[in-house]
């Protein structure tokens, strides 16, 4: 296993390095540069090319991007030359995190969810209507949700607040900045998250799993609600949720359709295994069977394709970022198209790049160890699903 | 294979060629199998049904303007009625979907924009299958170096998902729509639809009819193209249906910035709409925002349906039983 992991890391590595490649040939490869886009006499072109570093020849420009890369420098953005490009993203993605993070798990944990409710009960009107339902939503055009969704939510009913990331009224006078408040809350959401992972894991063999696990929660929400007054941001912290609402509800519904149908198609295959029909003879009752002998199964592949829909899960962050106004990194992206700012555009492309390695990675890994015969190959993939 | 005696009385056994299948007939049999358990799927025929609604949207265009649309009225970017007092207005049973507040027929806009989506996810999705076809087929084939190195390649490509430097690419310039399929289809053919299409060469390399065939002096074109190619055509098409959608998806979230170049397409109708609020709130506008936001999202999940259901069809353990 060990040996796995230190060869799949030198892979990531040298792909890492031919990533950056990539990319550095891609902003070769765009017409024109940035001093081009600037209306002046040549003179000041040609001093705005050598501050920012445009007119040196093109392997000192890759040595100098590979090198910024690897000791965490990304350059300087063009929209305000003194500001470094890794300042700003270290800036934005705790909001976008905030907003990305919860949308995947809940976004995920729902199709799984959904899927292998309507495997169980293959054909009839269950599975059509959600397969359709999924497919609706995912194939909807990002924008347009939005506007129904605000629409009706926000100002027929007035429910949620149509845009933006806080409401500066609730925000008057608190000695804390936005992003402290969004950084803790995103912590409590991780923490959170892994609590409850691991009251799902300890609670595997009670006896009333389910009663435990709802006490569980209920006590995990309380514990976290107690920790939010105690510490007196708790109205900034609510008003931050009730903003997050409307885009997060806006990115689940986009991306369980994918692993919904995905869950399906897992389960389809493993249900007419015999250690199912084993199961049921044993007198398990059907949510048991479903759930601890077959979902288990079918989580494998699933997991598997997750990475192919983490970038279309990721875009439709930033344009959900983009459409609520919501300071992330999605929106730095758009202003940064609006200005040109290559660096900081390349900025975010390489910083995506390095979450879907990891994300790679932690699945490749998560796959060998749960699937042993993956370890001896290099390229292969899993199970056809 | 038909016996015949020969002169001796011993029978000799001589291949019959003209009552055996050719090659192709028992490729078209398959098809015609795959064809007969697709069908079975709701899913898969909502899907084809409402592809061929779009077909028939996009033909239907030219044969009603060269017909009983006159072109003052009713053509699609430099039409304008008349007869109306303000722009926009309701759908009437003069204009089926109203107008847009420059007096442009919405249903015409509508049915001119399918052009442009068909093209697009059609060239998408053919140079994204061609292109990882060909990296998969060649790399499994040869194997080796060359395998370690197209592999290394489709790796790094997979970093950069088609949507997000189409995303980034069309934020910078504003290109027409040959162009970003184009690019969607190359970001896409080059990373994770390559290392698929791998993995099903490396399944039919293992098949004793390929060592049959380089036994028989078969060249390595030859294999490549009678027997590995068909047999990659069923995931070529099932993938091809998944860059369509993504493709058309992400085109029309470009449009929907007014970051590309494309005269008329469902996104720029969008867009449209949102630069011309202030003429009228976009709530107003409802008839022209609902038809195209609409139409790319039946125009899209035909396509992932038509997908989902040939998956369904090529894994043989999905069939009901």
């Amino acid at each position: 296993m060990l040996r796995f992991i230190v060869r799949r890391l030198t892979r990531a590595l040298v792909t890492l390095v031919v990533f950056q490649t990539a990319l550095f040939l891609l902003i070769q490869a765009l017409p024109g540069d940035y001093a081009s886009t600037i209306m002046g006499p040549p003179a000041y072109k040609r001093g705005l090319r050598a501050l920012l570093g445009l007119d040196a020849p093109v392997w000192q420009q890759y040595l100098a991007w590979m090198g910024g890369f690897f000791t965490g420098d990304l350059g300087n953005s063009f929209q305000a030359p003194t500001v470094r490009v890794t300042d700003i993203l270290l800036a934005q993605s705790p909001r976008t995190l905030l907003l990305f993070l919860p949308a995947v798990l809940l976004g995920f944990g729902l199709g799984i969810w959904l899927g292998k409710r309507i495997a169980w009960h293959r054909g009839g009107r269950l599975e059509l209507g959600s397969s359709l339902t999924g497919i609706a939503f995912y194939a909807s055009f990002p924008p347009w949700l939005v506007f129904l969704l605000v629409n009706v939510f926000a100002i027929q009913l007035g429910w949620f607040p149509p845009e933006n990331l806080i409401n500066a009224n609730r925000w008057f006078g608190v000695p804390v900045s936005v992003n402290s408040v969004v950084e803790r809350m995103l912590v409590t959401v991780m923490i959170d998250a892994g609590l409850f992972a691991g009251l799902f894991w300890l609670t595997r063999r009670a006896a009333a799993p389910r009663r435990m696990r709802w006490l569980g929660s209920f006590a995990l929400a309380m514990l976290t609600a107690g920790v939010w007054l105690a510490s007196g941001r708790a109205i900034q912290a609510l008003d931050i949720l009730h903003h997050l609402a409307l885009p997060l509800g806006t990115l689940i519904l986009l991306s369980f359709g994918e692993t919904m149908l995905l869950m399906r198609v897992a389960m389809i295959e493993f249900l007419g295994d015999d250690h199912v029909l084993m199961a049921r003879a044993k007198g398990l009752p059907d949510s048991a069977v479903r759930d601890r002998h077959v979902a288990r199964l079918a989580l494998l592949p699933v997991l598997a394709r997750l990475t192919l829909q983490l970038p279309l899960v990721l875009i439709g962050s930033f344009v959900i970022e983009r459409l609520f106004l919501w300071r992330g990194v999605g929106q730095a992206l758009f202003t940064a198209a609006d200005y040109q700012d290559i660096p900081v555009l390349m900025g975010i492309l390489s910083v995506v790049g390095i979450i879907m390695l990891l994300a790679h990675l932690l699945l490749d890994v998560l796959n060998a160890w749960l699937d042993p015969r993956l370890r001896d190959a290099t390229f292969r993939v899993s199970t056809r699903v | 294979m038909s016996h015949t005696a020969t002169q001796s009385g011993v029978p000799s056994v001589v291949p019959d060629t003209a009552s055996a299948p050719t090659r192709w007939q028992g490729q078209l049999g398959r098809w015609r199998e795959t064809w007969r358990v697709f069908v079975r799927s709701p899913l898969g025929v909502l899907g084809l049904v409402l592809i061929g609604l779009f077909a028939l949207m996009s033909i239907s265009h030219p044969i009603l303007m060269a017909t009983i649309w006159d072109r003052t009225t009713y053509h699609p970017w430099v039409g304008f009625d008349y007869d109306a007092i303000a722009h926009p207005t309701l759908p009437s049973p003069k204009h089926l979907l109203g107008t847009d507040a420059l007096g442009r027929d919405v249903f015409s806009q509508l049915l001119y924009a399918t052009g442009p989506s068909f093209g697009l996810g059609l060239v998408a999705g053919l140079v994204a299958v061609a292109t990882a076809t060909t990296i998969g087929v060649v790399s499994a084939y040869y194997g080796g170096m060359i395998d370690a190195l197209l592999m290394g390649l489709a790796d790094a490509f997979i970093l950069m998902p088609p949507q997000i430097v189409l995303l980034v690419v069309g934020l910078l310039f504003d290109m027409d729509w040959p162009q970003l399929a184009l690019i969607y289809g190359v970001f896409a053919g080059l990373g994770g639809l390559a290392v698929i299409m791998r993995s099903h060469a490396l399944s039919i390399k293992v098949k004793p009819y390929i060592e049959a065939a380089r036994v028989a002096g078969g060249s390595s074109g030859y294999i490549i193209r009678t027997h590995f190619l068909p047999n990659m055509i069923p995931l070529m098409l099932l993938n091809m249906m998944f860059t369509v959608a993504g493709s058309v998806l992400t085109e029309a979230l470009l449009s929907f910035f007014g970051r590309t170049d494309i005269r008329l397409s469902w996104g720029t109708m969008i867009w449209f709409i949102k630069e011309t609020f202030r003429l009228s709130p976009t709530g107003e506008q409802w008839h022209a925002i609902l038809p195209p936001g609409l139409a790319i999202m039946l125009f899209c999940g035909a396509f992932y349906m038509v997908g989902r259901a040939l998956d369904d069809v090529l894994n043989p353990r999905l069939r009901r039983r």
